[in-house]
């Protein structure tokens, strides 16, 4: 057997890398160089690797072709691997996660660049990484700081720009079809037995001998007391994740770390839990050959639909939850009248609007999990029935409790606006029909409906809308100017007028730790298609699982520049900054915005967050 | 066609999902019941309620998640008006165990097949019998083989419903929701043989 294996699931180092990188001229590096050369970068070990990859992250098109090397993984693509660990012990591991990376993939490389090896990268050794990032943001030279190797999200092979539709597609296919082989990422689940319970593409039935190969796969590791957790095939990574007899398969060629790609196995079989609870895993106690995929019938729009959010909502990799914008006031007296709910003995109320929060109350020591909360909205959002007509429905909470089923009531007052009342009583179904119209009276009463349709219609913060300081602009402006002189007349910038926020912000994520929130800009110029925005999250995905990276311990900064960004993560105990400004952003400009982004969710946290929302913090 | 006998199917306790304690008395002018429909998935059982609930028909297959609940208010030709508590269940198979929960104490069952579908139909046999172990005794039931319309492809003969109806003691009837053919039918036939309650003075 050729595959690698670990035992320790939750490591980072158990990657295995191809050791043959092969390099590939450059298209439109030249111009990235030479415009970091103009713009007298002088940190020490500021790398633009310019890597850019040459298929496309658009993992749920339909068309972008990409190739599948499923065929020769047994065929010595990940059979000479090394343990890339050993290569690093001076580095973090995310530069070792980059460095496998760039082994894996083709990388361009250019003269005059630093190679992008994982010594030449790592935090800028004086100042520090972990040193006091508040000083570091304050301080005039903050520009010398945590600087990191750039990583490129080449995601521009991708043509897709078609609008989402729910449900599952290409249910023709099987594992025979060409076209099935060239989808970009994959999801299986199986039964240990080799069952198959859910297939991204295709149909289940005709899966069966892909479904069982998958499953010799982990068995075959299994019987040798280890465990397979990713196998590296070319391009492709095949992440494994077992929960008990159920076995979960992500076959990926969209450049997603191995950390979001399990933690997105995770959220999957959170939403297969979300409808069955754990007490599946009886059925197979008792007959080891169970087919499990009859009772997920008419759930394909939910798994997609969880699927598709990997790629557009930041919930799914930073574990929080995210706010309606709305006055303050409304979002009390909603909180007011949930809570009121909640004591006459229910176990969750909550108000929202699409995947949004705008109000959330749970009965005493009761706490729900923002993952919780994202399989919930998830499943109510993609299931049509909701919207019908009001419903009860059994629901397990796989963080609240993952044995046992809670009763569901869900009601929708308009399109986007539903309530959804939470019980353990299976009975209760009358009561929480009377609770959702006391409710409807305070939100008619307060006029709440038609000012989540107005904050709809407004969206929520936008950069453009941040103050510009003065006098940063003008500081801006001059160092901005020696970049103009040889970065060509199309890439001239005048700071205030250019696309995006002030001083090139094109967007930011504000994750507030312990109300578990996070507030992310709506998208501006020049990050509006559906391709850059996602993107711009592939690259955000990468930026959070190398600040969580748990084998190094919490990062506080990083800053990375490439092609398609700058990016800059500030980590503090009380929030988690990500924000992405134009490659040829300034850096200290940069930095001083990040700080008036704080700023100016400090000052509008009464309306972009839930205050106060006490499920969470228990 | 037999039809069961009931004194007063609001007397005594009522478990599951019941809105007996916030229920107006039922009078014998103003009857009020509960009534679940039961089914195979894809049968046609939202498509039923919605057609006479709403008088809409949408040919794009919505999933019904866990029961959906939804009320209609008719009025016979007695001048009685019959209030309908309808709960439409999802006919997946992960739900068949919660079934009780929605037929408990329901004083119509309304078990629905697919004229197409032998399989539909088998499902159909499946809930009669569990209705007659475990529904109330007392309980209206009518077995109903909707995509009426679809005659051109029926597998399920009129005769084979009409015997596993008669056998049972329900009423039998073949509607189209996408006709709109014999809804209003069903329902007011089924409001006809609602027990009554005794006059209370």
């Amino acid at each position: 057997m050729t595959s690698d294996s670990s035992s320790s699931p939750s490591s980072s180092d158990t990657e295995f890398a191809d050791p043959n990188p092969s390099t590939d001229p450059g298209t439109n590096s030249e111009r990235v160089q030479s415009q970091l050369e103009s713009m007298n970068l002088s940190e020490p070990s500021e790398v633009s690797d310019g890597s850019h990859t040459d298929y496309g992250g658009g993992d749920d098109d339909d068309d972008a072709p990409a190739e599948v090397a499923l065929s020769n993984a047994n065929e010595g693509g990940f059979t000479n691997g090394r343990v890339v660990r050993e290569d690093l012990a001076e580095t973090s591991g995310e530069e070792g996660r980059e460095a496998s990376l760039r082994a894996e993939h083709p990388v361009e490389m250019e003269a005059g660049e630093e190679p992008p090896s994982p010594t030449s990268s790592g935090y800028d050794g004086e100042r520090g990484s972990s040193g006091g990032a508040t000083s570091t943001y304050k301080a005039d030279d903050a520009s010398e700081d945590e600087i990191r190797e750039a990583n490129g999200d080449g995601d521009t092979a991708s043509q897709h720009e078609a609008a989402w539709l729910p449900g599952k597609r290409h249910v023709h296919e099987d594992d025979a079809s060409i076209s099935w082989r060239k989808r970009k990422k994959h999801f299986f689940i199986l039964s240990n037995s080799g069952k198959p319970i859910y297939s991204r593409y295709g149909d289940e039935h005709k899966l069966a001998g892909f479904s069982a190969t998958l499953q010799a796969i982990i068995s075959f590791v299994e019987n040798g007391g280890d465990r397979v957790n990713l196998v590296k095939a070319g391009k492709h990574q095949v992440v494994f994740l077992v929960k008990g007899p159920i076995y979960l398969v992500c076959i990926s060629c969209t450049d997603e770390t191995y950390d979001y790609l399990r933690g997105q196995l995770d959220l999957l079989y959170g939403q297969m839990i979300l409808i069955l609870t754990k007490s599946i895993d009886r059925c197979f106690e008792k007959n080891a050959k169970f087919d499990m995929s009859p009772l997920l019938g008419g759930t394909d729009a939910v798994f997609s639909s969880l699927v598709h959010s990997f790629s557009w909502n930041p919930a799914t990799f930073l574990h929080a939850y995210t706010c309606l914008p709305i006055q303050y006031a409304l979002r009390q007296a909603a909180g007011t009248i949930l809570q009121e709910v909640c004591a006459s003995g229910v176990l969750f109320s909550l108000l929202m609007c699409r995947h949004k929060v705008i109000s959330l109350a749970g009965a005493q020591k009761a706490s729900l999990h923002p993952d919780d909360l994202l399989l919930l909205s998830n499943f109510v959002m993609s299931s049509e029935s909701f919207r019908t007509s009001e419903s009860f429905s059994p629901i397990c909470l796989p963080r609240y409790n993952p044995q046992a089923f809670l009763h569901a009531y869900v009601h929708f007052f308009d399109d986007d606006t539903y309530v959804m009342l939470l019980t353990t009583r299976s009975e209760a179904f009358y009561h929480l029909k009377d609770c959702r119209i006391r409710i409807e009276a305070v939100l008619l009463k307060s006029n709440i409906l038609s000012m989540v349709q107005r904050s709809i219609a407004e969206g929520g913060m936008r950069v453009e809308d941040l103050p510009i300081d003065r006098r940063l602009r003008q500081k801006a402006s001059s160092t901005n100017n020696q970049g103009q002189d040889t970065g060509g007349p199309d890439r001239l910038r005048d700071i205030s007028v250019g696309t995006g926020g002030p001083f090139g912000l094109w967007h930011f994520i504000y994750r507030s730790i312990y109300l578990d929130q996070y507030i992310s800009s709506e998208f501006s110029l020049p990050v509006t298609s559906h391709r850059q925005q996602k993107s711009l999250y592939r690259a955000y995905q990468k930026l959070y699982a190398s600040m969580h990276d748990k084998g190094l311990g919490p990062h506080k900064t990083q800053y990375r520049r490439d092609e398609n960004y700058t990016l800059l993560c500030w980590v503090t105990p009380d929030f988690e900054l990500y924000a992405a400004f134009d490659p040829l952003a300034d850096k200290a400009m940069a930095i001083k915005m990040c700080n008036q982004v704080c700023q100016r969710v400090k000052d509008l946290e009464n309306e972009v967050f839930l205050q106060g929302a006490s499920p969470f913090s228990w | 066609m037999y039809v069961w006998c009931v004194a007063d199917r609001n007397s005594g306790t009522l478990s599951g999902l019941n809105s007996s304690e916030n229920a107006v008395p039922a009078d014998a002018k103003n009857l009020r019941v509960k009534l679940v429909l039961l089914g195979d998935s894809g049968v046609g059982k939202s498509c039923i309620v919605l057609r006479f609930v709403r008088g809409q028909f949408d040919a794009t297959s919505k999933v019904t998640v866990g029961a959906s609940f939804l009320s209609q208010t008719i009025a016979l030709q007695d001048s009685t008006t019959v209030k309908f508590e309808i709960w439409d269940t999802a006919g997946q198979e992960r739900y068949s165990a919660l079934a009780p929960l929605y037929y408990r104490g329901a004083g119509v069952a309304v078990i629905v097949y697919d004229i197409t579908s032998p399989e539909s139909f088998k499902k159909a046999q499946y809930w009669v019998k569990e209705l007659q172990k475990h529904g109330s005794p007392d309980i209206v039931m009518a077995l109903v083989g909707n995509k009426a319309d679809l005659h051109e492809k029926r597998e399920v003969q009129t005769e084979d419903g009409m015997e596993l109806a008669e056998k049972n003691g329900m009423f039998f009837i073949e509607t189209s929701a996408k006709t709109a053919d014999n809804i209003n039918q069903l329902f007011e036939e089924i409001g006809k043989r609602l027990p009554r309650p005794a006059p209370s003075s």
